[in-house]
């Protein structure tokens, strides 16, 4: 290829990007794992205690616990592709009105967390609109920002809330690439549209769905600001695992166990990373 | 698709409307309530409807909660950190695109997968970091560890490899040194992704909430989602200015996104797709 450039050029263009992601992410990973097997408090310097933080972690409860609601949270995923899934077909439609529609739906996308929480708790709380019509349906009030598990569902809608207009792009740029005399071709040979639709469309979109499913999983498990704002001041027990390692790094000063909480983290999401990586690998073979 | 049944136009005209519905009706009904006067019921269908409406709640948020300076705390660190994710991401993105050289590939690799490792894994280190820079509580701290992401450089790497290379030996033959042909050959061309780059950045760094809280302490230097947060919990008796303090935060980042929408482009999403 080109040799015009100076040799030391391109590495006087990478080496902003090198330091701050090699410092930040790279070292800090490595200093998680490192900070993991010290006792490391706020007060103190670290003192090597071998593998201490993983033992107390797992013989604690709310560890167990927060890691059980991070794996309920997981739940969100599924309401996520199928509400996405809909509004990118709905968007899709060749009508009137569908790009402001488009507009519309993303905007939750773009309003901060710390805003949609807010919203939604109003719209949740005890005596809030969200009750009232479940009043008129003749369905009890729900506690939904103080009872467990409700509040875990309360944070949930304003992930699913938030979120759902991504995913529709992504899902609306995999129907736009699905081909049209496919399409064609099938309703002629007399599908229905359902059929088509079953048939053509949703086996040539699964590569998007997959990709939906590990990354909302992926950020389900990442989940902070959501809980911090809806569930408010509740016990750290009804809570996830992000919202544990703030608790324990920044309000209990314990550096070192809040990064074996961390690296247990990282390696949950390291098992979707790989699933993903694996699918994308074999959609591409 | 020309002539779409009926039957189909009205189902998918209902979707579209309840989907509209429940995207905007939370933040539409938080605004609401920020205008109402003090005492009216809060809850009421009928309120939301006819109850009158008030600056009130803005005036406080804005006095009492004081949040002139964190919001332009907010729109600094934003346009900041924008700007140095799109430039910084440019820079590392076009060697890595054009150039050959020893460890090309090998740093790229790298570089991606530290997209395997959660912000929220290293948050720990990284306040360490800064802590140990003499950078607790300062606009700096909140900028400085997110400047660039390999997302960034990830999708700037893709604009320039589509860049036909005849533009850049016709510039190369006429003397041109790297930084001239990155700047005037290959930031322009690779345009449009460089905005939507700069506006997803904008809209991240505008609604970052966990790592201020985390490096931030005075009331001087917070952000706005920090000073909102603080509100929560400082208003509850007026928790009105709170949600004016809300929409405060929301209005600015609408405005932006409806001034950007063109950078919205489905072909982005698409790339996600093909990995």
């Amino acid at each position: 290829m080109r040799s015009a450039h100076h040799p030391l050029t391109p590495l006087v263009f990478i080496a902003p990007a090198v330091i701050v992601l090699g410092v930040f992410v790279v070292t800090g990973f490595m200093q998680t794992i490192g900070y993991s097997l010290t006792r490391y408090t706020a007060f103190r310097e670290p003192v090597y205690i071998g593998l201490d933080n993983y033992v107390r972690l797992f013989s604690s409860d709310r560890f167990w616990l927060c890691l059980l609601n991070s794996a309920i949270y997981l739940l969100v995923t599924p309401a996520l592709i199928v509400l996405s899934l809909t509004a990118a077909i709905t968007v899709e439609a060749n009508l009137r009105g569908m790009k402001w529609l488009r507009l519309a739906l993303f905007l939750p996308v773009i309003t901060p967390t710390l805003v949609g929480s807010v919203a939604w708790r109003i719209l949740l709380k005890d005596d809030g609109v969200i009750n009232t019509i479940l009043g008129v349906v003749g369905i009890d009030a729900v506690r939904w920002l103080t009872d467990y598990p409700f509040t875990l569902v309360s944070a949930m809608f304003v992930t699913l809330w938030k979120g759902f207009g991504f995913y529709m792009m992504i899902f609306l740029a995999a129907l736009l690439a699905v081909p049209g005399e496919l399409k064609e071709a099938a309703s002629i040979d007399g599908a229905s549209r359902f059929q088509v639709f079953r048939n053509v469309t949703l086996p040539a979109i699964r590569p998007a769905i997959v990709l939906v499913a590990i990354v909302s999983s992926i950020s389900a498990l990442k989940v902070f600001e959501e809980i911090f704002v809806t569930v408010r001041g509740g016990p750290i027990t009804q809570q996830t695992v992000v919202p544990l390692i703030y608790r324990v790094a920044f309000e209990e000063g314990e550096y070192g166990l809040a990064s074996a909480i961390g690296f247990v983290l990282f390696l949950v999401i390291l098992v979707f990373s790989l699933v993903n990586l694996f699918l994308a690998r074999r959609a591409g073979s | 698709m020309n002539r779409v049944p009926i039957s189909i136009r009205l189902l998918t005209y209902a979707t579209g409307i309840a989907l509209a519905v429940l995207a905007i009706l939370p933040a539409f009904w938080l605004i609401r309530i920020a205008l109402q006067p003090a005492g009216q019921d809060i809850d009421s269908i009928g309120g939301f409807l006819v109850g009158g409406f008030t600056l009130d709640h803005f005036k406080s948020a804005w006095n009492d909660g004081h949040l002139g300076r964190p919001l332009l705390n907010s729109v600094v660190v934003t346009l900041v950190r924008a700007a140095f994710n799109v430039v910084l991401a440019a820079l590392a993105a076009y060697p890595l695109a054009r150039m050959s050289f020893r460890g090309r590939d090998t740093i790229f690799v790298l570089l991606l997968a530290t997209m395997m490792i959660p912000d929220q894994v290293v948050v720990v280190p990284m306040f360490r970091t800064v802590v140990s820079m003499g950078l607790f509580d300062s606009l700096i701290a909140v900028v400085l560890p997110f400047s660039v992401t390999a997302m960034g450089v990830f999708l700037c790497r893709q604009a320039f490899s589509a860049i036909p290379s005849e533009l850049e030996e016709a510039a190369r033959i006429d003397g041109a040194n790297s930084l001239y042909i990155w700047w005037h050959v290959m930031l322009p061309l690779a345009a449009p992704t460089l905005a939507t780059l700069f506006l997803f950045s904008v809209i991240g760094a505008w609604s970052e909430l966990l790592w201020p809280l985390i490096v931030l302490q005075s009331q001087e230097n917070t952000t706005l989602p920090v000073a909102v947060n603080t509100l929560l919990g400082q208003f509850s008796t007026n928790l009105r200015a709170a949600y004016a303090g809300a929409v405060l935060a929301l209005i600015p980042i609408v405005v932006v996104f409806i001034v950007c929408q063109k950078y919205l482009k489905t072909e982005l999403f698409a790339g996600a797709v093909k990995g």
